[in-house]
């Protein structure tokens, strides 16, 4: 690549549109827009319920404000290429969130309509916490694009990350029950003292990523050598099967031990993406997908609760799976009541009845949005989720470096498939696995990594969009240049 | 070029395909389904939408309100509220606010769950009304429910077998008991008590954690409360079963009268060589061995009955008890009631027959049961069906529903039943009889007819007392069935109860 000598728009493959500008004020306007559709979110709430206080809300919405502008800075300082769409989509979103756990929380509280009681899974300072731990979320994003300039300097550490990831996945199935499990369900997914709790596995699934890039950095041209073929697929070498065995077989460890097929399915997806991206073989992809799909099956004629979680989503009306104890579709079902009660336009923030919904403010919470805003507002967090994993994929698209490549791309494909599984979890496409929705659950491991997320998203994209160094001096054919 | 943009981009082209997935299934869910959606079970949020309409009032026939919805300033606005709650809990059921609680298992019950529809106002019969009622701006309010019960016999019912069953246990748990008082000549239940009852107003809360703690609380108790023991809890009959045996054995021989003399040995040897004894192990009659019907029925021995249980065979017995209502589920699909069926099973060995005869070994029935059994013999011989709801009326007063008395079966001919009333008349107006306490110089002249039961149950130091009977005998108002759980004899425990529940309500028709 020559790329060094020449002017960055003319590098091939580049849209010319994107001139290397900073776009930084852009960023702001529309960053300032987001905080508006979610200050009318809030007023919208104020004037449906009953017993609000403005002062409490102007609260919230200041120190909101505040946090997101920090990110804004830090980005404008440290990442100033960076693309400008990331942050307002993160601000929009993790910012309903905030406003949706808030309606919550007021739900048979204040004489407003609620199912008899608070929500009893529900802090009554639920809305403080969610702010501060986006107030961390922040922090962690300050500190990444400060102290890590290029995301290469991650590249050498694969086995230490890779085994600090593992870890971080393996610590709540190590731990007993009462640390790790998740009240009324078999999952085991969090650690979880004295009232705080973390879901190590947010964590643990970038630390892999990161790995997993590297040790595909090195060994991807190796793995896609193909020497047999079989009816219409290339077979990779026998003896390179042995990585895919190795994360398949994590995969389904952690489906039979911490009951949660939803990671599981993230987890795999996550290193098969990965490894169709280094290698280029679609046979990598296919194979990876038959291999998880037939584990699921056998998995799930094993242990009896990933096989009950099919059957609830298959007959979820049922007297089996719906009234009789433990009534496995339950929190299934009050979602999907709740989203047809929701219908085209919603109820509007504060008219549904989303405190029916077991769990609503954090796995099934896109119900609770898709009651009270409708088809349109769903549709339109969608198309945000949507647009902010093309731009991830966008930025491994203009980025040169090959590690910077996967990891995005996995980053990016992995968030995709988290959307995918739990919102099209909760809406019955497929079986329902509570994981949590990016940005918009309450809980702070999701809405940490959420933003650890846009951290690398921006930085990648500062790097790739970074124009080539200014030569020093403009004639003859020998140039010197600023490496920095 | 970078040889991985090529897989980034198809990379990036799956994803836009799951999030165009996920698109179109937010829009057929949203845009399709909703108006399926709304009509699913345990929809609370349709639910809550009932719970914004006024219920209707539940009502005695003779005027007193047992359920009735206040205006409260709780999650809604609507409270319900039922009088004496416990006394009337088999009959009203409960609604609760929540729809999970009210499929729950054994709630299902009572008018509540059966007139929902008009009780709530959204019944198709009262389109038109509520149409009439939003044109004329006036707030909907459900349709009122009248049941046929009487308001002084469900309470004599109740306090009588609160008196008897309290703190009385059997095998560890809570003793339990059930009276059903029925009008011979319709149907009609006139009382339907149960003990141990449980309070509807509990259950009817605007708090699910109060609620579940309620539930759990109900649950844990063994007998449970919310079983309705005047209609789902079958014990053997006893002796009382020896009306529909004397019943086959009548329409069996026409000649066969009151009068004719039966083997009245003591013991019986059975087929299978064991020995039957009567009760004390005494001698039936005058002790030569043949004795009148009547007088062996009055003076309820064993083994005349069990003597004719084995000539009879079970099968001839079992087609009579399945007109009496045994074994028949027709029988006892009443609305508003949730009953189980009473049992007799036509065995082939003769020797559990003789069992089977004198309501003992599998035979077992329910108080509803035997309260049908005299019905049937005051009504001469045609059993009314059963049933509770009288009447329903939109909140114009119009008449929605009225309830018409129906015919469920005729088991025996009205000469039959003239020999039956003859016995029953026997057993509490002969001084020999087993129920001679309450004769008519006893009970102000009263005349009651009636068959006691003491049934083994496999306690033997507490036999399940029970009772039949229909007053005045002459001209029958009333019929009534009590069990009560390990109460000992039938006379002493069972008998003094349907007395009390006869005597309350006679004194409202005048008949002192």
């Amino acid at each position: 690549m020559s790329s060094m000598t020449m002017p960055s728009p003319a590098v091939s493959g580049q849209p010319p549109d994107e001139a290397p500008t900073q776009r930084r004020s852009t960023e702001l306007w529309m960053m300032l827009f987001a905080c508006g559709i979610v200050l009318f979110a809030f007023l919208n709430v104020v004037g449906s319920l009953k017993d609000q206080h403005l002062g409490t809300i102007f609260e919230y919405m200041v120190a909101f404000l505040v946090t997101v502008l920090v990110a804004h800075v830090a980005i404008r300082l440290r990442a100033p290429y960076a693309d400008p769409l990331l942050l307002p989509i993160a601000t929009v979103l993790n910012g309903l969130g905030v406003v949706m756990i808030y309606r919550l929380n007021q739900a048979g509280r204040n004489g407003n309509a609620g199912s008899g009681a608070p929500i009893a899974t529900l802090s009554p300072h639920a809305t403080t916490t969610q702010i501060l731990y986006s107030v961390i979320g922040v922090v962690v994003l300050v500190v990444f694009l400060v102290f890590i300039k290029d995301i290469k300097a991650l590249q050498p550490y694969t086995y230490i990350l890779g085994l600090a990831g593992l870890f971080l996945i393996a610590l709540p199935a190590m731990l007993p029950s009462s640390i790790s499990g998740v009240a009324g369900t078999n999952a085991k997914i969090q650690v979880s003292l004295g009232g705080f709790s973390i879901q190590p596995e947010e964590f643990g699934k970038m630390l892999l990523a990161a790995s997993f890039a590297s040790y595909l950095v090195v060994n991807g041209k190796q793995l896609s050598l193909l020497t047999e073929k079989w009816w219409i697929f290339s077979l990779p070498r026998r003896r390179d099967l042995l990585p895919i065995l190795v994360v398949w077989a994590l995969s389904m460890i952690l489906l039979v031990v911490e009951g949660d097929i939803g990671t599981s399915a993230v987890f795999m997806g996550l290193f098969v993406v990965m490894l169709y991206v280094a290698t280029g073989r679609r046979s990598w992809a296919i194979l990876g997908f038959l291999l998880f799909i037939v584990g699921a099956i056998v998995a799930g004629t094993i242990v009896s609760h990933v096989w009950q979680r099919f059957d609830a989503w298959l007959h979820p009306f049922s007297t089996q799976e719906l009234i009789d104890l433990p009534q496995p579709s339950y929190q299934l079902v009050q979602g999907l009541y709740g989203m047809g009660s929701g219908g085209l336009l919603g109820k509007g923030l504060g008219g549904g009845q989303p405190f029916w919904t077991p769990l609503v403010q954090s796995d099934s919470i896109f119900t609770a949005f898709g009651e009270e805003l409708g088809l349109a507002g769903v549709m339109a967090m969608l198309l945000l989720y949507g647009l902010f994993v093309q731009r991830g994929l966008r930025a491994a698209v203009m980025v040169k470096d090959d590690y910077a490549k996967l990891l995005v791309t996995g980053l990016a494909f992995m968030f995709a498939l988290q959307v995918f599984v739990i919102v099209g979890g909760v809406t019955r496409l497929i079986p329902f696995t509570g994981i949590t929705t990016p940005f918009l659950s309450q809980g702070g491991s999701s809405l940490i990594a959420s933003w650890l997320l846009v951290a690398i998203f921006a930085r990648v994209s500062d790097t790739a969009r970074r124009p080539a160094p200014k030569p020093i001096q403009d004639e003859g054919m020998t140039q010197v240049v600023s490496l920095r | 070029m970078n040889g991985m943009n090529r897989p980034i981009k198809r990379v990036a082209l799956a994803t836009l395909v799951m999030f165009v997935i996920l698109l179109v299934n937010v829009n057929y869910l949203q845009a399709v389904e909703p108006a399926s959606l709304a009509q699913g079970q345990y929809n609370d949020r349709t639910a809550s939408a009932e719970n914004q309409v006024q219920r209707g009032n539940i009502v005695t026939a003779d005027g007193v309100t047992i359920a009735a919805s206040k205006a409260s300033s709780g999650l809604y606005p609507w409270q319900r509220v039922y009088t004496n709650g416990a006394v009337y809990a088999p009959v009203t059921g409960v609604k609760t606010v929540f729809s999970s609680a009210q499929q729950a298992p054994n709630f299902a019950t009572g008018v509540e769950l059966a007139e929902n529809n008009l009780l709530n106002g959204t019944g198709s019969q009262l389109t038109f009304r509520n149409f009439i009622d939003t044109i004329t701006n006036k707030p909907q309010k459900g349709a009122t429910v009248t049941v046929t019960v009487n308001s002084k016999a469900q309470q004599t019912a109740y306090d009588q077998l609160q008196a008897a069953l309290q703190g009385k246990t059997f095998n560890g748990n809570q003793a339990v008991g059930g009276v059903v008082a029925l009008n011979p000549s319709t149907g009609a239940i006139l009382a339907m008590a149960s003990y141990p009852s449980y309070d509807p107003n509990q259950l009817a809360v605007q708090n699910t954690g109060t609620l579940s703690t309620v539930e759990t609380q109900l649950a844990n108790q063994n007998p449970s409360p919310l079983l309705n023991n005047a209609t789902q809890t079958t014990l053997p009959p006893g002796s009382t079963f020896k009306i529909v045996t004397t019943s086959t054995w009548y329409n069996s021989n026409p000649a066969n009268n009151p009068n004719t003399k039966v083997a009245s040995p003591q013991p019986l040897k059975l087929p299978n060589g064991n020995l039957l004894n009567d009760d004390a192990n005494l001698p039936c009659g005058n002790g030569s061995g043949m004795t009148p019907v009547f007088q062996a029925f009055a003076e309820s021995c064993n083994t005349p009955f069990a003597g004719l249980g084995i000539k009879l065979g079970g099968t001839a017995i079992k087609s009579m008890a399945t007109t009496y209502g045994f074994n028949n589920a027709n029988a006892v699909s009443i609305p508003g009631v949730n009953a189980a069926e009473s049992n007799f099973t036509a065995e082939s060995d003769p020797s559990f027959t003789a069992y089977d005869a004198i309501g003992q070994h599998d035979t077992t029935a329910t108080p509803l049961q035997e309260a049908m059994l005299s019905a049937t013999v005051a009504n001469n011989g045609v059993l009314m069906k059963p049933y509770l709801v009288q009447q329903v009326q939109a909140s114009d007063l119009s008449v929605v529903n009225q309830t018409q008395p129906q015919q469920l079966s005729q088991p025996i001919s009205s000469t039959i039943a003239g020999y039956e009333k003859q016995m029953m008349t026997a057993v509490v107006q002969d001084s020999d009889g087993t129920g001679s306490a309450y004769n008519a110089n006893a009970e102000g002249g009263i005349v009651i007819a009636g068959k006691t039961g003491t049934a083994q149950n496999g306690l033997s130091s507490q036999p399940d007392a029970v009772f039949t009977a229909f007053a005045p005998a002459g001209n029958p108002k009333i019929a009534v069935g009590v069990m009560i759980q390990g109460g000992g004899y039938g006379a002493a425990a069972a008998a003094p109860i349907a007395v009390a529940v006869i005597r309350a309500y006679l004194a409202t028709l005048g008949i002192q």
